[in-house]
């Protein structure tokens, strides 16, 4: 099942290392990912793909590169879409 | 890395097992499936990062003692066992090395190695790991053989060094661990004498380089 979702991930973010992971992850996994928001605490990502991998994603990211530390993950919105496997 | 390094004798891989190597701090997986080519890889699972040659061999499949996901020979992931429906994207792979197997040894090259060495079969005799630089220990072959065989015969140089000793042929490949270990991979032209002498002078050889890398350090 396709899923969209948008996450904020929260805590000691510096952007470039962030989301570099982010992007590579997301590339690994087959996940779309969008930026909507990012500073130095904070990161709020979209996410569209197999509601499986989206959640792979969320606890890939949620370890972080070793320059980050990722205090909270929280999912601001979902929208469930249908059939693709 | 360029070009080709011996990191193990083929024989300490038979079908269906896995194995860890290090070269030069790079953390490496070999593995075979059941119809018996080696497979070498980066040693990490895409995944979470746990080393692959912590796994098994399942179905001709490399599984990842962590969370199971599993991975065909074509290095993509191919079932992820928590979601066995998902159809797994083929971007979901691990980083492979080039792998080739000849003259008795298992050797790893990078992207750009070329062609591999192409070496007659030789019998395995022992991979001895020793607390030196790889420097070391081939300058100490290169000079004298192995300890307690006679007169040393130098026939080869390079990734393989061969020599002729005490009546054998010998054949040494190694690799670099890090800058103070290293790996010797041993085979030889094939008879059983070889292998029996081979046990001394293997110890003796551990010895002197050990040796020699502490009064170079000191």
């Amino acid at each position: 099942m396709t899923t969209t979702v948008t996450v904020e991930f929260t805590g000691d973010l510096p952007p470039a290392p962030f989301a570099a992971f982010a992007a590579h992850r997301a590339a690994r996994l087959s996940v779309v990912h969008e930026v909507v928001a990012q500073d130095a605490g904070r990161a709020v990502i979209r996410l569209t793909g197999a509601a499986a991998l989206v959640e792979a994603f969320e606890m890939a990211l949620s370890l972080g590169p070793a320059e980050c530390l990722v205090r909270d993950v929280r999912r601001l919105e979902t929208a469930s879409g249908g059939g693709a496997r | 890395m360029s070009g080709w390094t011996p990191v193990a004798l083929a024989a300490d891989l038979p079908p269906g097992t896995v194995a860890g190597v290090v070269l030069r701090s790079e953390e490496i997986v070999l593995w075979r499936d059941g119809a018996g080519p080696p497979h070498a890889w980066k040693d990490r699972c895409p995944h979470r990062g746990m080393k692959l040659s912590f796994g098994f061999v399942r179905r001709d499949r490399l599984v990842c003692l962590y969370h199971g996901w599993e991975y065909g020979a074509d290095t993509r992931c191919a079932l992820i066992p928590a979601h066995p429906d998902l159809d797994v994207p083929e971007t979901i792979r691990a980083t492979p090395w080039q792998v080739a197997e000849t003259g008795g040894l298992l050797w790893v090259g990078s992207r750009d190695a070329g062609q591999p060495p192409d070496l007659p079969e030789a019998m395995p005799l022992r991979s001895l790991f020793l607390d030196a630089p790889l420097d070391t220990a081939r300058t100490r072959l290169r000079s004298g053989g192995l300890p307690g065989l006679g007169e040393v015969d130098l026939i080869g140089d390079g990734p393989l060094l061969r020599f002729a000793q005490g009546g054998h042929l010998f054949a040494v490949g190694g690799h670099e661990i890090g800058p103070a270990a290293c790996a010797l991979h041993l085979t030889s032209d094939g008879t059983a004498a070889a292998r029996a002498a081979l046990v001394p002078a293997t110890a003796a050889l551990r010895r002197e380089v050990r040796a020699q890398s502490r009064g170079a350090a000191a």
